[in-house]
């Protein structure tokens, strides 16, 4: 009996390794091989040139000069991480509201012209990002149509948006009077810029980006929510409505709750997606102005292929990895989705 | 719980398969026409009857080339000339071109595929030297002597020649020569005068001087007051000197007072644009102007002059793109034998006479001109012109140094700060 069984077990494990081959040299060859590869180039000088096995090792140099040397190294890194931290914390929490808003919007029964909406909200998402950056770029030239519906409201005269380096933080404080930094602010500094430098806020170019990030990326999260709405048993619902629940508490204590899965998911993609910003700075910035707009992706791409140092990228490329992990997990921790 | 972990996995992978996608994929480049090289502006020549010099190679080899594609017109007439080629030889050439081309053969290179010949841009030169990838053009190429000494320089790293200069460009003052003539005032020679023309041809919507703010504009200023970013042989910094202050004080104030402006306060993708549009009485382009003027422009009256001479003297870049050779290629013989027939007088002096690059031979530079009247500004700026090149990974200092150009052209960045970052930023790399 006992034997039966296990070989009945045996042929089944057969099966399903047979069954998973196919995906899991695809996954070697594209994926584990070259992380692995990667990995091993972050700690060697290679030009990107020559074959790989003709580079030196040289420890976790890479690392080091990105990470502890004084030196221009260190401060790109760390204006790229500075750029792109106030960068997902500007999009992430935008994007998400907006689009659980639309969601729950489009998910009305009642609402006419529904899948004219849902379609009309998704379509930014399937454009190609560097034909939406090329229109944006118009949108926000000095003359363009963003300025000619801000000018009368912000008294402002054809504001310089795709070239202009200020930091919105900074800006803010210059509206109190306070244009030089106090020297505490001035005086320290974290991997070579002064925390006044960190504080800045992003810059205006950054901001225009922003905003087209946030537009771009609504579509195919409200998608993911309203999937996550229509997911919630419609009894659920009703029998919270025979209890005599106004709709907020309904939204409140039941859509809420039951939608925690799918708000870690949106949190999740959205952390990833926006760590890693490329195409958009590629088209409209490539880093500038006064390299606000660098971000550690365009540094991967600007190191490896335009300043022949594989090793830098890869390392800033692995470095990029392990605050992704980390984010990903302290998320995790706050939104604990598997407690519905 | 097992399914905790298997989200755990699932997490990490996407995870980390998209951390590993970043970067590298390749996007055609987006920016203005011609920033930091030659315009994208190719050229090799239609040999007729001769080929530059006696085939080295029998016929029958399969050969690639490689190039940065340009416009259709330029790439069709090459791809004519390959074929001449490939007729005359028996050899069969294969013409690709490109799209984000950098990228493109840096990967092949790695790969260990790279093609037989391809172009090299002058500031890409000392990366692939470095790396050992370029096979030396010294004693391959017919008559090397006729090249413009200083772009052979160009096409040089530690002494040794590599990749034979199939065309180039320079910087000049490009002029709207109604706005002038209404101005009454003749085209600047210095720096006094650039200023005084700057200022009298700004009026409520127009600006005298459209300029970038970019080392490849602002350096020629430099080289005008007799500074430079290194010494000739890049062995020390040389960025944060009292001849860079005053060129950048200069340039400062030109934008300052409103009479200069960037490309993007105008409006325009490039400053060759703003100048089409007459957002700009006067601009500092190369002669990649010629062909986007008549395409773009034709109703534009406009005029070249050299670029206004400094305190110390004239100045000005050269842009140059060659023909390299892979150190490993397959057919060394085949490869220069093309290379030399698309490098030889005549078949160079066909192409170039049909677009505005301009040849490197100077045994043609004459006939070159009769093929294009007015552009001997141009012509003449390849006798002080310095090259846009340095030695590798000095691409972090450059990007120091514009990043701190946009801000004094702005305003918001100190001269001195920006010139001693820069500095700190080279000597890294230098290791001075």
């Amino acid at each position: 009996m006992n034997a039966v069984r296990r070989r009945l077990q045996t042929s089944e494990a057969i099966a399903g390794w047979a069954f998973v081959t196919p995906v899991l040299i695809g996954l070697v060859v594209f994926l584990i091989v070259p992380i692995l590869m990667a990995l091993w180039i972050s700690f060697r000088d290679w030009n990107g040139f020559t074959p790989p096995g003709q580079s030196t090792f040289v420890g976790v140099d890479n690392y080091r000069a990105l990470l502890l040397e004084q030196g221009v190294k260190r401060f790109d890194f760390a204006l790229a991480i500075r750029n792109n931290l106030y960068y997902v914390l500007g999009v992430v929490p935008t994007q998400t509201a907006i689009a659980f808003l639309l969601a729950v919007v489009v998910n009305q029964k009642f609402l006419r012209g529904k899948s004219f909406f849902r379609t009309a909200y998704y379509f930014p998402s399937i454009t190609s990002s560097i034909a939406i950056s090329l229109i944006f770029i118009f949108l926000f030239q000095r003359t363009g149509a963003i300025n000619f519906l801000l000018n009368p409201i912000l008294a402002s005269d054809n504001m310089n948006w795709l070239e202009n380096a200020n930091g919105v933080f900074h800006n803010l404080f210059s509206v109190f009077g306070v244009t030089t930094p106090p020297t505490f602010l001035a005086e320290n500094s974290v991997m070579g810029l002064t925390l006044w430098q960190w504080i800045s806020g992003p810059s205006v170019t950054m901001y225009a980006i922003m905003i087209l990030a946030t537009w771009t990326t609504l579509g195919t999260l409200m998608l993911v929510f309203l999937a996550g709405l229509q997911g919630i048993p419609n009894e659920v619902d009703e029998a919270t409505m025979v209890d005599g629940a106004t709709a907020w508490q309904r939204f409140r204590h039941v859509t809420l709750p039951m939608m925690k899965p799918t708000l870690f998911f949106v949190l999740t993609i959205g952390l990833i997606g926006t760590w890693q910003v490329f195409d958009q700075i590629f088209a409209i910035s490539a880093g500038g102005p006064q390299k606000t707009t660098l971000t550690p992706a365009y540094l991967v791409y600007r190191e490896g292929f335009r300043g022949s140092s594989m090793g830098t990228a890869t390392a800033v490329a692995f470095i990029l990895f392990i605050i992704i992990i980390v984010l990903t997990l302290i998320q995790r921790r706050v939104v604990n989705p598997d407690e519905v | 719980m097992p399914s905790r972990w298997l989200f755990r996995i699932t997490a990490l992978i996407a995870a980390t398969l998209l951390a590993a996608c970043s970067g590298g994929s390749g996007f055609q480049e987006a920016d203005a026409p011609p920033a930091d090289e030659t315009g994208g502006e190719t050229a090799a020549g239609d040999g007729g009857e001769t080929a530059g010099g006696e085939t080295g190679a029998e016929g029958g080899q399969t050969l690639q080339l490689w190039g940065a594609a340009s416009s259709p017109a330029e790439d069709a007439a090459l791809q004519a000339i390959v074929d001449q080629y490939s007729e005359e030889t028996g050899n069969t050439v294969e013409l690709v071109f490109q799209p984000e081309y950098d990228t493109t053969l840096q990967t092949a290179f790695a790969g260990g595929q790279p093609p037989d010949v391809f172009y090299v841009g002058d500031l890409r030169l000392p990366d692939l030297a470095e790396a050992g990838v370029l096979a030396p053009a010294e004693g391959m190429i017919d008559d090397p002597d006729d090249f413009y000494p200083s772009l052979v320089e160009a096409m040089s790293y530690d002494g040794t020649w590599y990749a034979p200069p199939k065309d180039f460009s320079t910087l000049a003052l490009e002029y709207d020569v109604a706005a002038l003539s209404e101005a009454g005032i003749e085209p600047p020679t210095t720096w006094e005068e650039l200023a005084a023309a700057a200022e009298a041809l700004t009026t409520e919507d127009r600006v005298g001087l459209v300029l970038g703010a970019e080392y490849p504009r602002w350096g020629a200023f430099m080289f005008q007051n007799g500074g430079a970013v290194t010494d000739e042989e890049f062995t020390e910094m040389t960025v944060n000197s009292p001849e860079v202050t005053e060129a950048f004080e200069y340039l400062q104030g030109l934008y300052e007072q409103g009479y200069a402006a960037t490309a993007t306060e105008l409006d325009a993708g490039w400053p060759g644009e703003a100048f089409g549009q007459g957002k700009a009485a006067m601009t500092i382009e190369g002669n990649w102007m010629v062909g986007f003027m008549r395409d773009t422009f034709p109703d534009v009256e406009w005029a070249a002059a050299p670029l206004p001479e400094g305190p110390a003297g004239p100045g000005t870049f050269a842009f140059t793109v060659g023909y390299g050779v892979a150190a490993n290629a397959a057919n060394p013989d085949a490869s220069w034998d093309l290379v030399n027939y698309l490098v030889g007088p005549e078949a160079m002096l066909e192409y170039t006479s049909q677009f505005p690059v301009m040849p490197s031979r100077q045994s043609i530079a004459d006939d070159w001109l009769e093929a294009n009247e007015g552009l001997d500004p141009f012509l003449e700026g390849a006798d002080y012109a310095h090259a846009f090149q340095f030695v590798p990974g000095f691409q972090d200092a450059v990007d120091t140094l514009n990043d701190g150009i946009q801000g004094v052209a702005a305003g918001n960045r100190e001269i001195d700060q920006v010139l001693s970052s820069t500095e700190q930023a080279g000597q890294g790399v230098l290791g001075g």
